[in-house]
């Protein structure tokens, strides 16, 4: 028995609760933040809405690479590989990015959004631009996907190969 | 088909027309009104007084629209609001307009109902809390400002405790020595206050009083003159009295409310009265005549210096814009393009030099948009759902310009999801596999069996999509430095076009075969030899020309690689962002798979049909909602960060002609 498929495991949980702790501290900020506009003006919620979805999507992002990884290994449909503790560890490493940089980038996808709030509160026809200002930050979180996302499937390829 | 020409018109007219001449401008919406510099003997309109006096009309006509919204909120719908505005024909318009301060007088009858209203209702609140001060006292059947006899004095007053009789007389006795007459009264006690009524003889009082002073005894604050009884019922009098007064001022209001259509049409009547004013006030006035300037779009001048010409008897001028002129921009475009001016608008009016962004961006854009949201299912509800809204209800204006968008996004969304055998995630082939035990095989896609993908899924080979990613990527970015070619060559700056494009072109050309090359894909070794010859011969031109501003060689050699270092450098960062496309398309894919996967997690068919049906129709719905928001945002993203940092300006300035900005009424010419 060797602890390949725990660390792949453990990988996996990372970058959901990465993502997810990330998300929720992101979304509860902004969140707070778009509830002072709505006090004001009920019509803005809409408008800042959107902007407390952005930093969401870091935790769906992890999400997404934990289901994929336990589907890769076997673990979803029951009948899990059996991976030495490098490969296991290989795994772990392809979580990574999205775990660290979905966590951090979440927070500050926050920070720009809550900024974004206040454009919306104070020039409502520029919201646009707040949302734009946001999403730049959401670049990182979608590039450590793509690059978590294709560091596990050429995993998966060498080692059925 | 882009930006519309303008013209720059000056006007005068003779005084007597002016009213009508703007009546006329306003409806007609062509024309942006421009001050003219000072001219002798002219002096500008004063209308500041009208204009305020109007502001204040309005503000009434909008706050009885509020009210009654508040009192009698009109039923509406979704659907109503797809609808548009309701249209009125410039005559009814113009009979209806008469009535105007007729339904002003109403909207002041709403105002002051209202305000009537939050009278009484503070007029009770006060009289409610004094009501909860002199109930304690109901029992006491004399004035709480009663002094008492000839023989005695009366203390009336409070206790910051619960006292009974009995527990009071025990208080009061560690102080008394017994020997002093008085009666004690408890009113009423509660379980902090005590109302007592005490009758000291004349000798006892002093004794008595700072006895009680020891109990932390306070008279009240405001002792009534009669009995408290009489006080109570005059309280409650005047509670009826306002009750009843809001009951009818709410009847008032709610029956006014009948005239809300009136209302709002004397909103959009006072609105459009305000910026006829506020235009006017841009006019130069004389004793005979008025003259002003404005903006026309070229193709309107005609008819228009015509029409002004005959009817007005005004001496028209037309010419084109002097340079140094903030001239308005006008975009006029086929509504495919037209679609996504809205998102262009976003970001910025094209300048003066741009050429309109919209033509070209909006093939991209749709494709773009579709790649990330990759799903025919989607796709579909989208183009359902806009096509409804676009050829049922035939919206209108913005909205329309944003239906149509989402339209034509959704058509691409259903193109790349039939491409990528995406429909509801992979509904169709776990249908068949989970309830008919069948792995479905399509004549398409023979040789992968399970999946109905008319090209490839990207799940199964994510490397594939990403170098298309950077395929299509290259072709947008090269879209957009052909924009830059057009945009300089038509400023004249041909050298620019030449030097600052072509080699850029040739370097990225030549390194998208090594490129290729390094993602694992399969190159014919002359397009690799080719490319090198490409890229070297792009460098060199880079390298030579960037710098060709510079007055010495060392410095525009110095230039010129720094130019080579930041073109190769932006270039690079500027593709690997269109990675985002085969990320975001997974995303929806992959979570689309996932909501199917649980529906599917029973294995008894009844309940896994219940269970499927819930968890799709939820599932799908957030994975929709939320994939839309990420997609339109990166879309937006990869347009105005990679596309128009390549050739857009923006910075100019919207065309606001003089026209009849309604809210709740369209005014049709007759």
């Amino acid at each position: 028995m060797s602890f390949g498929i725990l660390f792949a495991i453990l990988g996996g949980v990372l970058a959901a609760v990465g993502g997810g702790i990330g998300s929720a501290i992101g979304v509860g900020r902004v969140g707070r933040a778009a509830a002072g506009v709505v006090t004001e003006d009920p019509s803005k919620f809409g408008k800042v809405l959107i902007l407390e979805i952005l930093p969401g999507t870091q935790g769906l992002y992890g999400f997404l690479i934990a289901f994929l990884l336990l589907t890769q290994i076997g673990v979803m449909g029951g009948s899990p590989i059996q991976l030495t503790t490098a490969q296991g560890l290989m795994y772990f490493a392809a979580c990574l990015p999205m775990a660290i940089c979905g966590f951090i980038s979440a927070l500050h996808q926050a920070n720009a959004a809550v900024s974004g709030v206040s454009i919306v509160a104070k020039r409502p026809e520029e919201s646009g631009k707040a949302i734009i200002f946001a999403a730049m930050v959401e670049t990182y979180a979608v590039l450590a996907l793509l690059i978590s996302i294709l560091a596990m499937f050429n995993i998966t390829a060498n080692i059925g190969a | 088909m882009a930006k519309v020409e303008m013209k720059y018109a000056e006007i005068i007219a003779p005084v007597e027309t002016a009213k009508e001449l703007f009546d006329y401008l306003q409806v007609r919406s062509v024309m942006e009104v421009k001050k003219l510099d000072e001219i002798d003997g002219l002096s500008y309109f004063e209308t500041g007084p009208v204009v305020s006096s109007i502001e204040k009309y309005l503000d009434t006509a909008q706050t009885a629209l509020e009210i009654i919204d508040k009192y009698a909120p009109a039923k509406s719908s979704l659907i109503d609001s797809l609808k548009g505005l309701p249209e009125m024909s410039e005559s009814d318009y113009l009979k209806k307009s008469d009535e105007a301060d007729e339904i002003l007088g109403i909207c002041l009858k709403i105002c002051n109902a209202e305000k009537e209203i939050s009278e009484d209702k503070a007029l009770i609140s006060r009289s409610q809390a004094a009501i909860d001060a002199v109930e304690p006292w109901l029992k006491l059947d004399v004035p709480m400002q009663f002094k008492g006899t000839e023989t005695s004095k009366a203390i009336i007053g409070t206790l910051p405790d619960d006292y009974t009789a009995e527990k009071f007389a025990i208080a009061l006795a560690p102080y008394l020595d017994g020997e002093e007459r008085y009666e004690c009264e408890i009113i009423s006690h509660s379980a902090d206050r005590s109302c007592v009524f005490i009758l000291a003889h004349n000798e006892a009082y002093e004794r008595v009083l700072s006895a009680l002073r020891s109990l932390e005894f306070a008279f009240p604050s405001d002792p009534t003159k009669h009995a408290p009884e009489v006080r109570y019922g005059r309280l409650r009098n005047k509670i009826a009295e306002a009750e009843a007064e809001i009951e009818s001022d709410t009847a008032l209001i709610k029956e006014l409310a009948a005239n809300r259509d009136d209302i709002k049409f004397a909103c959009d009547w006072f609105s459009i009265k305000h910026d006829r004013y506020t235009a006017l006030e841009q006019t130069s006035a004389g004793d005979s005549i008025v003259a002003f300037a404005g903006y026309i779009p070229a193709d309107k001048c005609e008819t228009l210096s015509k029409e002004l010409e005959s009817r007005f008897s005004a001496a028209v001028e037309v010419r084109d814009p002097p340079d140094e002129d903030d001239v308005p921009v006008l975009l006029r475009n086929r509504p495919f393009a037209a679609a996504v001016e809205p998102i262009t608008e976003m970001y910025a009016m094209p300048a003066k030099d741009d050429i309109d962004p919209n033509p070209v961006m909006s093939i991209f854009y749709y494709i773009l948009f579709g790649l990330m949201l990759s799903d025919a299912g989607y796709g579909l509800l989208m183009a359902i759902g806009c096509g409804i809204a676009k050829f049922k209800f035939k919206v209108t204006g913005k909205l329309k310009k944003t239906v149509d968008m989402y339209f034509w996004c959704g058509l691409a969304t259903v193109f790349w999801g039939v491409l990528f055998g995406s429909f509801f995630g992979d509904i169709i082939p776990r249908i068949s596999a989970e309830f008919f035990d069948k792995t479905l095989v399509v004549p398409w896609a023979a040789d992968t069996p399970g999946s109905i993908a008319l090209w490839f899924e990207p799940v199964n080979d994510p490397m594939k999509l990403l170098c298309y990613s950077f395929l299509f990527g290259i072709i947008h970015l090269f879209f957009g430095l052909g924009c830059a070619f057009v945009k300089m060559w038509k400023q004249g700056n041909k050298t620019g076009a030449v030097f600052d494009c072509v080699p850029v072109f040739l370097l990225i050309l030549g390194i998208v075969p090594i490129g290729a090359g390094i993602l694992n894909v399969t190159v014919p070794a002359i397009l690799t030899t080719i490319g090198k010859y490409l890229a070297i011969a792009g460098s060199v031109l880079i390298v030579l020309t960037a710098g060709r501003s510079s007055k010495n060689i060392a410095g525009k050699l110095g230039i010129g690689l720094y130019g080579l270092y930041n073109t190769a450098s932006g270039w690079l960062s500027d593709i690997l962002s269109y990675s985002r496309l085969l990320a975001l398309g997974l995303c929806t894919g992959v979570i689309a798979t996932v909501v199917n996967t649980l529906g599917c997690i029973p294995s008894n068919k009844i309940v896994k049909t219940v269970m499927l049906t819930a968890v799709f129709i939820f599932g799908h719905v957030v994975n929709m909602a939320i994939n839309l928001i990420g997609t339109y945002v990166h879309t937006n993203r990869l347009q105005y960060v990679e596309f128009f940092a390549k050739f857009y300006e923006g910075g100019g300035r919207s065309f606001t002609p003089l026209r009849t900005n309604t809210k709740y009424y369209k005014v049709k010419e007759d």
